[in-house]
């Protein structure tokens, strides 16, 4: 019999067990819902004895039963509390494996891991419409979870389309179910007498090949259609999702987030129930020694203390924030970052939150469908950022705690070839940091690193001659804001540790020194001794053809230069801003000061670039911790401008 | 925490004061990886597995036990005094333990109960963590601690990273692990949402609710909690009993057992369990 | 310890015990080689368990009362388990029962090895730890070391980890566990039989200081297995042979002042002691057939009667039994449909004892309608042994009056931890003087 994908078969229950015996061929693993624990879970399919036969589920906010019905319908219930992410992007997986030796010399690579052959059966639509969302938030790129890809290519997907919903349900008001439409290899309509079986690509029109199918019957297909549009309407529209995006952002201040976190515990069980969200962390492991080294990635949750925590303090320490954070994510920011909605509508963080918040009720009824898509601009990806080894030439202490450091490696770097604004350094069993590359060498480059926890603290203390490893550069960089520089007078506003990230500026303008117009430097540190790159301000200071002016905080006994914040600098300067593009680092507040300053002096924000800090672990917008807004700071910045940022910029909480 | 010098071995103290002596057996727990701690780090005072002793001073001293007599205060400072790095470990150092439900009754009582004759025992009306007296600079909270993280300390100490103790809800252990929630499914009331994640969430895993031993998590939402279960129908006290707990007296449990009851000596307000209550109430379908 | 010692006095003070679980001291007041006095006391910062059960479920007690001790919680929490069910009419599920006693074997294979190797080894061989003990015997500390973590396993297996676990309720347990998860467990306690054999072994061929004397020893005896959860309690003498929920008739406790630890005394005010001696000499026919096997060719159970050196051999005993009961109990092993017999509550009293690696641990609870504590009386078993040790003390004495300072006070220190005091359970004072006048 020859099938095509719009060929609608008909297996009998009796001969279900067939199509299970299929799907484990070859060592492949059969999951799908089992009985266990008081609800069903993803587990080990060996027969159909295994599958909860005349069971459903009873949901609803912070409440799901199992319910007998009796009979032998095999899926007559609503999603379970587990989700088919947990096989394709696992909750713990080891990423990588390194040794120290006692000279200092490393060596790193990837952990070994293996790939399981899976079928997953009963894939709900939602369930469906959440896989692709993941193939587009860890494939679209510029970087890809290349793991991921793997486990997917590995899984054969049966799906299963929903007869009995839950009143946690709202897939229909978010456009992806309850008809199954895509996505799927095979796809099965449960009926009293058997299974409507479809194909949805070439692997599962093999399996349709191989099954001993009937045809359809016209009363079958009435029945399945009925079931359908019953479901359907016991769904109804919970939410009313067309312009939820830019609605829900207009809201960014409503009062109704303070309200909501007074009940929300931030336990992160709805993030850990749903099936498209991907904030991941990195923890690193050693032995004792700390030669035999290793990370490991796990699930995360932005409501977490230390999602968005960085050495000066936590962006989002209250939980409202937190939750804020999450809903606008999900329903709004995800389309600017993927062209989709988050959300599938499978409501397990309805139910699956204890105190029993309802997100439905929390948007107030708005959702876009997630039909809708925007189509983004395509995105090359680009290879996987390996690590180099690295080795330390030279160190210079800059203050007590801050230490620049010449790094070099056999065949130095090609910077022509790449671009990035900072980099990751590891040293492996201690942890990983990024840092802004501080100057591009041939034989490598050179950082100016804080020492600001036990990371950086171990890394500033490696003696010359030690390595690290270093993955990158990585991140918007300045090298597009100085090309619209050109001809133009130059700004650069920096703040204590904000002069190494942003002195590429410097670097660069006086390499080139006749493509540019006048070039000004204001610096400020908090006290003398915290001043950066004392020599370079001092050969700078010396050049005839840039101005330099330095401030601190609070100055000592020996200071006899400015005393007060950077913006005193050129509050009263008198150049003309209309010429001038500015470059910013340091402290956000002393940015939005010097933004309400350059603002003033006629300087445009689309001629305003800051370099911006959050919280980041991966460093290639996989993790999601450094989310701000719509925004990762590590693959859209960390350099923006500041018309780029609009009102996400000095908001609080974002 | 930085690294200790390369030629030096840290000397390693663990003290005692009021506890059951399970964080120290924990420690002897380790067994085999603890002779390979030991070859890195001088043991040089562990009351229960070495006759030698030490006043001091130490680079790393571990307390065990809650601070409730005048003895032990005055003790606990000479430590302080004696030792770089002092970590506390388990629910009685970290938040005055289970015998801190004493703390809200009255002492006279609670000693006449006990003791036939009273006046002849001296303690503190109150058993305190240690932190209440001197500067703890790490903690390892649980009852017990959990081995896992004891050595995930020794070897960030030994190594110089910061070691990796989340401080987030046993929620996200169960969920990576693939539990069901026994609260959501089975309507067994669970602390795990503001306790601290850490014993590798055992009592979810062993079908009952979390006890919430290892202590309240970082703004741990108690009030929320509390209201979510008044709203199913547990009575006050009961709920009170809840957080009256081995981890009782750190916030925000301890406003919670003085406001829902639930140990000798509280002093319920129902308007604390209404306003609680009423949290949930507009959007919460108790069905 | 510190030797001050003017021309006409010697001075032995210790004033925290090391090695056993919490802090004690020890007084001897000596003329020429007379003991004149001996006070044993114990100081443990008092923590008032059975003040604050009151008002509280009998499943929150029996998480509580785990507290009382870290090394062996079960202990606590079978008593306390035990105690509520003969209150409520409670009878639990034959593999329950099983479930009960193999976890609680486990607490005692990880008590008695922690206590042989760590404990108590290193003083017969001149050690001042296990850890230095491992140094040049570390094929023998190791051997110690996975006894205890096979015990350990077993409690983290059925309880959800060693200390304080927490699986136990009234009626059986939150959870038990499948076949699947106690199977492997019975390999590696075939290599713990072996490796408990071997430790009867080289513990027979210490040297015990000799030290005899009779002691009305006390424990649970049953006809068909060897005492642990059930049965009667009676003492070596057959003065005593009563229900085990009679206990608070026939064991009364004192406070003496100048320590917080309470003493127990029989109705007639006489001493006893509980504890591995007191179960080998009374129950060895119950003991399991390899166990019997292993004691009789040691030759030790006079000496196990008699002189309480040989306790460390009572225990290696006991770990034989224990590792061969386990055994059989998992081989016997089918998973209960119900993890425990529900219930519920009444008013009444009701007591109850077990035996706890260190000896007869003793519970007893009145409750209300609602089934919540209004009074509760709780026994370690370093309760009654605190007597005894005094009492013993005082004749041992006269062996090491002779020694030098130090080496008196260790061999003093090593008669005590014969008993394994269980300090933390807020009752005992441990501090060693001798005072010559």
């Amino acid at each position: 019999m020859v099938t095509t994908s719009t060929t609608i078969g008909f297996l009998r229950r009796s001969d279900l067990q067939g199509l299970i015996d299929l799907l484990r061929e070859d060592g492949r693993t059969l999951l799908g819902p089992t009985i266990a624990d008081g609800a069903m879970v993803y587990d080990e399919i060996e027969g159909v004895a295994d599958l909860p036969a005349g069971w459903g589920s009873e949901q609803s906010p912070g409440r799901f039963r199992l319910q007998e019905r009796g009979g032998d319908r095999l899926f007559d219930y609503a999603v379970p509390p587990t989700t088919w992410k947990r096989s394709v992007f696992p909750p713990e997986m080891p990423l990588s494996v390194a040794t120290r030796s006692e000279d200092g010399s490393l060596t790193i690579g990837p952990a070994k891991r293996e790939i399981p052959k899976l079928a997953f059966l009963g894939v709900r639509a939602c369930e469906l419409a959440a896989l692709g969302i993941e193939d587009r938030v860890f494939l679209s790129g510029p970087y890809t979870d290349e793991d991921f890809r793997a486990r997917r290519n590995a899984s054969i997907v049966v799906a299963v389309q929903c007869a009995e919903p839950a009143s946690t349900c709202f897939c229909t008001s978010m456009g992806t179910g309850p008809g199954v439409r895509s996505g799927h290899d095979v796809s099965l309509v449960e009926l009293d007498e058997g299974f409507l079986v479809t194909a949805g690509s070439p692997a599962g029109s093999a399996i349709m090949e191989r099954l001993p199918l009937g045809t359809a019957t016209a009363d079958h297909l009435s029945a399945a259609s009925d079931q359908l549009i019953a479901a359907r309407e016991r769904i109804g529209d919970p939410i009313e999702a067309r312009g939820l995006h830019d609605r829900l952002l207009a809201k960014l201040d409503s009062p109704r987030w303070a309200e909501v976190a007074e009940r929300c515990t931030a336990c992160g069980n709805c993030t850990l129930s749903c099936p498209t969200c991907f904030c991941t962390t990195t923890v690193p492991g050693s032995d004792l020694d700390g030669r035999a080294a290793s990370t490991e990635r796990l699930w995360e949750s932005c409501f977490n203390e230390g999602f968005a925590k960085v050495a000066g303090g936590n962006f989002r320490y209250r939980f409202q924030d937190r939750y804020r954070q999450w809903l606008t994510h999900k329903f709004a920011t995800w389309f600017d970052q993927f062209g989709t909605s988050g959300c599938v509508g499978c409501g397990r963080c309805i139910t699956w939150c204890p105190v029993g918040i309802d997100v439905r009720e929390e948007l107030n009824a708005i959702a876009p469908p997630s039909g809708v898509m925007l189509t983004l601009p395509e995105i090359k990806p680009v290879p996987p950022p390996r690590p180099g080894i690295f080795t330390i030439a030279s160190k210079r202490e800059e203050t007590p705690d801050t230490t620049t450091v010449v790094l070099t490696k056999p065949g130095g770097m090609a910077w022509e070839d790449v671009r990035g604004e900072f980099v990751m350094v590891s040293l492996p069993g201690i942890g990983s940091v990024p840092i802004s590359v501080s100057q591009r060498t041939p034989e490598g480059m050179v950082l100016t690193i804080r020492s600001a926890g036990p990371a950086t603290t171990a890394i500033t203390n490696l003696d010359v001659g030690a390595q690290l490893a270093v993955s990158g550069p990585m991140g918007v960089d300045w090298d597009g804001p100085l090309e619209l520089a050109q001809g133009k007078d130059i700004v650069v506003v920096a703040g204590g540790l904000g002069l190494p990230p942003v002195r590429p500026v410097i670097d660069n303008v006086l390499n080139d020194r006749e493509k540019f117009g006048a070039l000004r430097l204001y610096y400020g540190a908090r006290t003398p001794s915290d001043l950066l790159y004392k020599e370079e301000l001092a050969a700078w200071s010396a050049r005839g053809d840039m101005e330099v002016a330095v401030t601190v905080d609070r100055s000592d006994a020996t200071w006899l230069g400015r005393v007060g914040i950077v913006t005193y600098l050129f509050d009263q300067a008198s150049w003309d801003g209309s010429k001038v593009v500015a470059f910013l680092c340091g402290p956000e507040r002393m940015i939005q000061a010097s933004c309400s300053v350059l603002q003033a002096h006629g300087v445009t924000p689309d001629r305003i670039f800051i370099s911006m800090e959050r919280h980041m672990e991966c460093g290639i917008g996989l993790c999601g911790h450094c989310q701000m807004g719509k925004f990762f700071v590590c693959k859209d910045g960390p350099v923006f401008s500041l018309a780029q940022l609009g009102d996400t910029f000095g908001r609080e909480g974002i | 925490m930085g690294r200790p010098e390369a030629t030096a071995r840290p000397r390693l103290g663990v003290a005692k004061f009021a506890s059951c002596d399970g964080c120290q057996l924990q420690v002897l727990n380790l067994e085999d990886a603890l002779l390979a701690i030991a070859e890195r780090i001088d043991i040089v005072e562990f009351p229960e597995a070495t006759t030698h002793r030490s006043s001091g001073p130490y680079d790393v001293l571990l307390i065990e036990g809650a601070i409730s007599t005048q003895e032990q205060e005055e003790h606990v400072h000479k430590l302080r005094r004696e030792s770089k790095l002092l970590v506390t470990i388990g629910a009685c150092a970290t938040a005055g333990g289970i015998q801190a439900l004493r703390n809200w009754a009255n002492h006279d009582e609670f000693r006449a109960t006990v003791y036939a004759h009273p006046e002849w025992i001296e303690s503190h009306a109150a058993s305190r963590p240690v932190a209440d007296f001197v500067k703890v600079d790490a903690e390892l909270v649980g009852c017990p601690i959990s081995q896992s993280q004891l050595v995930e300390l020794v070897t960030a100490l030994l190594t110089g990273r910061r070691p990796y103790l989340p401080d987030e809800a046993l929620c996200l252990a169960c969920k990576r692990k693939g539990n069901v929630c026994v609260t959501v499914a089975k309507g067994i009331p669970c602390l795990g949402e503001v306790t601290r994640t850490g014993c590798g969430v055992l009592c979810p895993s062993y079908d009952r609710g979390c006890y919430g031993c290892f202590g309240p998590r970082e703004q741990a939402n108690a009030k929320s909690l509390a209201g979510h279960f008044l709203l199913e129908g547990i009575p006050d006290i009961e709920v009170g009993r809840l957080f009256a707990g081995f981890t009782a007296y750190n916030e925000p449990f301890r406003t919670a057992v003085t406001e829902l009851g639930g140990t000798t000596g509280a002093s319920p307000d129902a308007a604390w369990a209404q306003a609680a209550a009423a949290l949930h109430r507009g959007g919460h379908d108790a069905g | 310890m510190q030797a001050n010692a003017p021309a006409s006095q010697a001075v032995y003070h210790t004033e925290t015990l090391t090695r056993v679980e919490g802090e004690g001291t020890l007084h001897l007041v000596v003329r020429g080689s007379d003991i004149l006095d001996a006070r044993f006391k114990i100081w443990e910062a008092p923590r008032y368990f059975e003040a604050f059960i009151v008002g509280r479920h009998p499943d929150e007690v029996v998480d509580i009362v785990a507290r009382i001790c870290g090394i062996c919680p079960i202990a606590y929490q079978m008593g306390a388990s035990y105690a509520f069910e003969s209150i409520f009419g409670v009878q639990v599920d034959p593999q329950v029962r099983a479930l009960r006693r193999l976890i609680y074997l486990g607490e005692w294979i990880e008590s008695h090895a922690l206590h042989v190797y760590a404990l108590h080894a290193p003083d017969f061989l001149g050690y001042m730890s296990a850890i230095d003990l491992a140094k040049d015997h570390r094929a023998v500390v190791e051997q110690g070391l996975q006894l205890k973590k096979v015990g350990n396993d077993i409690m983290t297996v059925l309880g959800g980890r060693s200390v304080h676990p927490v699986s136990m309720r009234v009626g059986g347990f939150h959870r038990v566990p499948k076949r699947s998860e106690v199977d492997p467990l019975r390999a590696r306690l075939e290599v713990a039989l072996k490796q408990s054999l071997a430790t009867l072994d080289f513990v027979a061929g210490l040297e015990a200081p000799p030290f005899e004397r009779d002691v009305k020893l006390v424990s649970i005896r049953h006809p068909d297995e060897y005492g642990l959860i059930d049965g009667r309690i009676i003492s070596s003498d057959g003065e005593i042979d009563i229900a085990i929920p009679d206990w608070p008739k026939t064991f009364i406790e004192e406070q003496h002042e100048g320590t917080n630890a309470l003493h127990v005394r029989t109705k007639d005010g006489g001493l006893y002691l509980l504890g591995p001696s007191a179960r080998v000499t009374n129950n060895h026919e119950q003991l399991h057939p390899v166990a019997k096997e292993a004691l009789a060719k040691s030759g030790l159970l006079e000496g196990i009667r008699k002189n309480p050196f040989w306790s460390i051999a009572a225990r290696s005993v006991e770990l034989i039994h224990a590792c061969a009961e386990s055994m059989d109990i998992i081989d016997a092993y089918r998973r209960p449909a119900q993890p425990y017999t529900p219930w519920t509550p009444q008013a009444g009293s009701g007591a109850w004892v077990t035996e706890a690696p260190r000896g007869i641990c003793s519970h007893n609870y009145t409750v209300d309608e609602k089934g919540l504590v209004t009074k509760a009386q709780i026994i370690a078993p370093t309760g009654p042994n605190q007597g005894s040790i005094e009492r013993d003390l005082a004749l041992f004495a006269p062996q090491v009056l002779d020694l030098d300072h130090s080496a008196a006070t260790w061999k003093l220190e090593q008669l005590i931890r014969c008993y394994d005091p269980c300090i933390s359970c807020a009752t005992h004072f441990l501090d060693l003087t001798i005072e010559r006048v």
